[in-house]
Order: structure tokens, then sequence, then C-alpha cells
């Protein structure tokens, strides 16, 4: 009688547990579940579809959509483009976001300041951002064109040159997430235990060393998240391209990413269907790239 | 820290950010439905007395908020008239109203008067989302098709039935720095100009570092217009791809030439092009009527520039296109909106339309009203050239097969191939797309 009602206390009590437990996890997980896991569900759903106008009369095509997908030079491009893209962002922003996280997480003046400042570009919005850069490439009248007139240079083509268009992208994709980089950067440098400094002061270690033998293998947890991350985010690349390129850009081919090609194809051409293969296709990209990141994470993460 | 954490944390990430394209859209069509959600809810409130004269509350969207003011105006001076019908004007940016129409759409709440367009009318069209008009404009005293004109008309007709009534049109024309012209001893462009004038101007105008002409990597502010001069086309009639006519490629030659030259900058970037104009680079330059506004705004193009009627070789021609005014298939009150259309489109509303400066009115006559509101520039140009105006080619998914076109003719801008060769591989991505129009 007695262990009966016990255990009938403690299946109470843990289903309350359990309960309550879900109920604070309510928010995040119905939030995740409505924007994000059914609209996924139905675009992979919708990639096996010809679109019909207004979401209606949708006419199954198999995988033709992937047929098409496999076919289309542009798609390739956009591949290509994606993935160098992200190869030059993520090395660049993280290494320089490292830099100043390093810089900033000593005692200097006006160090809340700073952070502040490189933090700005994370909260401005990126198409007014990229309207301002715009400007700075124009190629009659901006700014780096009229400081490079001023050492007799001739002008450059920023972003109509299919060689430097991409570069020129990537250094607004630097200069927007190198603060927010940084930010989190700084959050796993003051993790680190003073005394390992301190030892190795003692030890006479300079402060390159330091940095190799204390710093960094220290931050790997951070720098794994901040890598993952920021992949993941390059490769989603659209509105700086969207806002410079035009398809008669002739770095357009160079340029084009495959977010654009994915906005291009469901938006603007009205065929939802090849833009959701196409989008399948940079999840795929980025589910097996972040899967050998996992793999890897074992070789140089190192958790306390 | 542990591993677990983290694995946890950056799936939760890669989830969140994988679609986030997808969000982006979903967003865009979340808002607009939103606001769709809570106005029809408003309109019904309104409209629980409409038949024994209660209050009804029209919703009526645009996407250019330049003309906003104007527009208000002039519902105002409708709800003056019909006391019991109140409009909401809701304005857009021209990509987010494409997406708000969609959202509407597609959920059954669409505004009850809209802007139409040519890219868009044959999908809103066919799938039965507009309300035919036929019987409203049979009946009606106000609006009769034959004052508007007859291109535009054809561009809302579909299988037989009017879909919008014509609201305003736009012509493209050329523009001159007339200094420059001065100063080079040069007569200014006119109705007699042909392509060796605009030819010869070009080169005699090049000089100090200012182009003759700007030709931009353009349709229809550019190269659709020399197509149609030189008797080409650019869509036959039964939607095959005029590229491989031997007059277009001739055209796409000429017009090509002036960037091949150096009497033109290479302009591949849209939103360079008035910016080259406005600063004075490039003594002349092919622009729509549209831009009077902000041209009249620039105090160099104030003072400097006018504009003239394109010039011609076989014929004048200048691209035309004007939008519409249509009605929700589904909505509540159709007769109160036919009625609001009925005064946009009337000589009084389209009058009104010209003295405010909005767009050119289509309707026959009134357009004298519009080249008065506005005396910077000899506006009348754009009215002129109506007679010989082609509408802006357009077939049932004119944005895919242009978009397709222009990647195409890049090559041949660049000088990376011959015109010839661009705008033969030009037809042929173009009739592949028209082949799998519906």
């Amino acid at each position: 009688m007695q262990s009966q009602a016990v255990k009938r206390t403690s299946g109470k009590k843990a289903w309350k547990e359990w309960a309550w437990g879900w109920f604070f996890i309510a928010p995040t997980i119905v939030g995740l579940v409505v924007l994000n896991l059914i609209p996924m569900a139905q675009s992979a759903y919708l990639s096996f579809f010809k679109s019909g106008d207004f979401g209606r009369n949708n006419i199954y095509v198999g995988l033709d959509n992937y047929r098409k997908l496999v076919q289309d030079a542009q798609v390739w491009h956009a591949v290509a483009n994606t993935l160098l893209y992200a190869a030059i962002v993520v090395p660049v922003s993280i290494a320089l976001a490292m830099l100043i996280a390093v810089l900033l997480n000593q005692k200097i003046a006006g160090r809340s300041a700073y952070r502040t400042i490189y933090f700005i570009p994370m909260i401005a919005a990126p198409a007014a951002v990229t309207m301002v850069w715009r400007w700075m490439y124009n190629q009659q009248f901006g700014l780096f064109n009229y400081v490079l007139s001023k050492f007799g240079l001739p002008p450059v083509d920023w972003i109509s040159n299919p060689r430097l268009a991409l570069v020129s992208i990537a250094v607004i994709g630097i200069w927007s997430v190198v603060g927010y980089n940084m930010v989190l950067l700084l959050a796993g440098l003051q993790e680190i235990p003073k005394d390992y400094y301190e030892a190795s002061d003692i030890d006479g270690a300079g402060r390159i060393r330091q940095f190799f033998v204390i710093t960094l293998p220290l931050v790997t947890p951070t720098l794994f998240f901040v890598v993952v991350t920021s992949v993941i985010q390059a490769m989603q690349v659209f509105d700086v391209i969207f806002m410079m390129i035009d398809v008669t850009n002739p770095a357009y081919d160079h340029t084009v990413s495959l977010v654009y090609l994915f906005y291009n194809s469901s938006f603007k051409y009205m065929d939802r269907g090849y833009g959701s293969a196409i989008v399948m296709l940079l999840l795929a990209l980025i589910m097996i790239i972040t899967f050998f990141q996992m793999k890897a994470q074992k070789r140089w993460v190192h958790y306390q | 820290m542990t591993h677990k954490r983290w694995t946890t944390l950056v799936s939760i990430g890669l989830t969140a950010t994988m679609l986030a394209a997808c969000g982006n859209g979903g967003n865009g069509g979340n808002g607009a439905a939103g606001n769709a959600g809570s106005e029809p809810s408003k309109a019904e409130n309104g409209s629980t007395g409409s038949g024994s004269g209660g209050n009804v509350t029209l919703r009526y969207a645009l996407w250019d908020s330049n003309q906003e003011k104007g527009a208000r105006k002039i519902a105002d001076a409708f709800e003056a008239k019909n006391p019991n019908i109140k409009i909401k004007i809701e304005v857009a940016g021209w990509s987010d109203y494409w997406t708000m129409l969609e959202a509407g759409a597609t959920g059954g709440s669409l505004p009850d008067v809209f802007w139409m367009h040519s890219n868009e009318i044959y999908r809103y069209a066919s799938n039965g989302m507009l309300l035919d008009l036929n019987d409203q404009i049979a009946k009606s005293t106000e609006v009769k098709l034959e004052n508007y004109p007859e291109g535009l008309n054809q561009i809302y007709n579909f299988d037989g039935k009017q879909y919008a009534v014509p609201r305003d049109f736009d012509t493209i024309g050329l523009w001159y720095n007339k200094t420059l012209f001065d100063k080079a001893n040069l007569s200014y462009p006119d109705e007699n100009w042909t392509w060796d004038d605009l030819k010869s101007a070009a080169k005699t105008l090049t000089k100090d570092g200012v182009y003759g002409l700007l030709a931009p990597m353009h349709n229809q502010e550019g190269y659709y217009n020399f197509v149609y001069q030189n008797g080409g086309t650019i869509i036959t009639d039964d939607k095959k791809s005029g590229y491989d006519d031997p007059k277009t490629i001739e055209a796409l030659d000429y017009y090509i030439s002036f960037t091949r030259e150096g009497l033109s900058p290479m302009t591949v970037v849209d939103a360079e092009r008035p910016e080259l104009i406005k600063n004075g680079k490039v003594a002349m330059g092919i622009f729509g009527s549209w831009n009077l506004s902000s041209f009249a705004e620039n105090e160099y193009m104030a003072k400097n520039f006018d504009v003239a009627v394109l010039p011609k070789k076989e014929k004048q021609a200048s691209i035309y296109n004007g939008l519409g005014h249509a009605i929700d298939a589904k909505t509540k009150h159709p007769e109160e909106a036919w009625k609001f259309v009925e005064f946009l489109s009337s000589k009084e509303g389209q009058e009104m339309q010209a003295e405010l400066g909005l767009a050119i009115p289509a309707y026959k006559g009134t357009a004298q009203k519009w080249v008065e509101s506005s005396s910077t520039f000899h506006s009348q140009v754009f009215v002129d050239m109506v007679q010989y105006g082609v509408v802006r080619p357009y077939s049932n998914t004119t944005l895919v097969w242009e978009d397709k076109a222009y990647e195409a003719l890049k090559p041949a801008f660049l000088g990376q191939a011959t015109v010839e060769e661009a705008a033969k591989n030009a037809a042929k991505i173009m009739n592949e797309s028209l082949s799998q129009e519906k």
C-alpha cells in the first residue's frame, strides 16, 4: 500500500517535471517546427512538383526538377561561387575576428567602445549596408576609384569585372561578420582561466607563444562553433549579391549564389518547384560540410 | 562546456539557418497575409449594411509611393461624391507589391482594387483572380474602351474579357544636354533625326571625358526601341522569338556599336545609368517618361537637359507600356469597386491624375494637362510618341525570357561574341523558354 502510494506520487512528480520541461522549451520547439521544420518539409515536397500559380494545380513530376538541376550549368556556377565565397569569407573573417578579440581582451583604454564599434556592422541592415558599399564601388563616382585616381591609377570595375566581383562582395561579407565573430570569440577568451597565463609568465613564455600554446587550444570550442555557423551563413549569401549584381552584369555567372538562383526561380520566374530543388541542393551541401566538420572536430577541438 | 552541448547547439543552429531563404520568402508572405488578414474583417464590418447605404471600405493597392499623395487626392474626390464608400490606400514597393498580391491571391484576400502590369496580367487573369469587366464597361457611360490606346486595352484583355482599364502610359525619349549641343554647334534632336544623325552627333559630342550617348544593356530603355525602328521585332504574333530576325540583329548591331566604338560607356549595372546622365558624363541618354520628376529634381539636368522624340530608321518607334486598374474577382463589393475604377478611368479622374502630374493619363485627350503640369522639360514629346508607340513586348512568361535574352546578349555587349552569334543564341534560348509556356 505504502510503496504503491510512494510510487504514485513519484510517478506524478516525474510527470510534472516532464510537463514543466516541455512547457519551458515549448516556445523554441513551436517556433522551430512552425518556422523551420514544416517549411523545410514543404520545400522538399515541392521539389518534386511543377508548381502551379498561386499554390494551386501543382503537377507531380518526380525527379524532373533534379534532372534539370544536374544539367543546368548555372547551378554548378552557383555551387562553385557559393563555395568560393565561403572559402574566402570564413577564414579571413575568423582570422581577423580572432586578432581583434585577442587585442580587445587586454586592459586597454576605451575597450568597450571598440567592442561596440566592431559590432555595429552586425546590427546594420544588410540592404542599407550594401547600398553604401555599392556607392563606394561605383565605377565612375565611387570612393575607391576616387582614391585610386588621386594616385594617378585607372578606375577599377569592382563589381562588373568577373574576376574581381566575388572578392568585392566577399569584402562586404567579411566586414559585416567580423564584429559578431569577435564577440563570440571574446566570450570564449574570457572563459580561459588566468592561472594558465600567470604560470606561463613565470615559465618565461612570450605573448606569441602564449597565444599558440594557451589561448588558441583553449578557445577551440568557441572557434569550432564560430567556424560551423560562419560556413552555414556564408553558404547562404544572398542579399549583397542580389543588391549588387543584376542579370545584365558580366560578372553574374561568376557571382550568382545558390540562394540567389533559388530566389530568381521561385519568386521571379515563379517556378517554385525548381527553386525548391535548388534549395535542397544547398541543404545537402551544408549538411555534408557540417558532417565533416563534426567528424574533424575530434582532431582539433579541446574541450576542457 | 561539454561536447554534447556544442553538438546540440550546432545542430539547432544548422536547422535554424538551413531554410533562412525560405524563411525570408515566408516572412514576406506572412507579413502580407497578416495585413490582408486584418483587413477583410474591417471591410466586413463596414459592409454589414451595404445594401441600405451603410459604409463600405475598399482597399486600393499600388506600388509607387511617389504617387501615393496624388492617388489619395483622387480618392478623396471620389469619397466626396460617394459618401458611403471609403478608400483605404495600401502602398508597397515594386517587388513587395507582387509578393503581397501573390499572398493575397493565394489566400483569397486580394485588395479590392489594384494596379496591374503587363508582366503579371496573364497569371492573374488566367487563374480567375480578376473580375471580368466586360458587362460593367458595356453598361458604363464613363468608360468606353475606344477612349484608351488600343495597345493598352489589349494587354489587359484575355480570352475576350477585359480584366483591367488602362490607367496611364509611358514612352521612351531621347534626353540631350543642350549646353553641350550648343557648344558643339549641333542642332537639337527633333522628329526628323535619323540613326545617322544620332551616330554623328554622338561622335562629335564624345570628348573631354564625356560620352556622346548612353547606350546601356537595357531593353525597354534601350535596344527594344531601335529594333522596332528598324522594322524588326522581339516577339512575333505567334509567340516566337524575333531575335534571329535580320532586322533585329541589324538594330542590335547598330545599338551595340556605340559601346564598341567608345561613344557610350560600358554600362551593365542598372543603377549606374541615371547616375551617369545626372552627373553629366553622357551628352545623350535614352530614358522613359517615368524619370521626368527625378530628372527635374536634379539641378544639373534641369538646367542643361531637355528631351526629344527618339530618332528613326525605317520608321519612328518608341516602346510604350501602361498599367491598369483591376478588381479582385472575389471582392465583397464588386459594385462599389467598379464605381471606383469607373471614376479613376473617367475623363474627370484621368484629368485629375494629369493635373497632379502623377503619370501620363491613358484617356485620350487628357494628356495635355499632364504636359502642362511640369514645365522643366519639353514633355510633350512623350505624348507625341504614342501615335507610333509599340507596346513593350510581352507574353505569358515575359520575365523569364527577358532575363534569358539578357544573359545570351551579354557577350555581344562585352565584345566577346559577334552580335549575330549572341542574337541567334538569344533567339534559341527564348524559343525554348516560350515553348514551355502554357
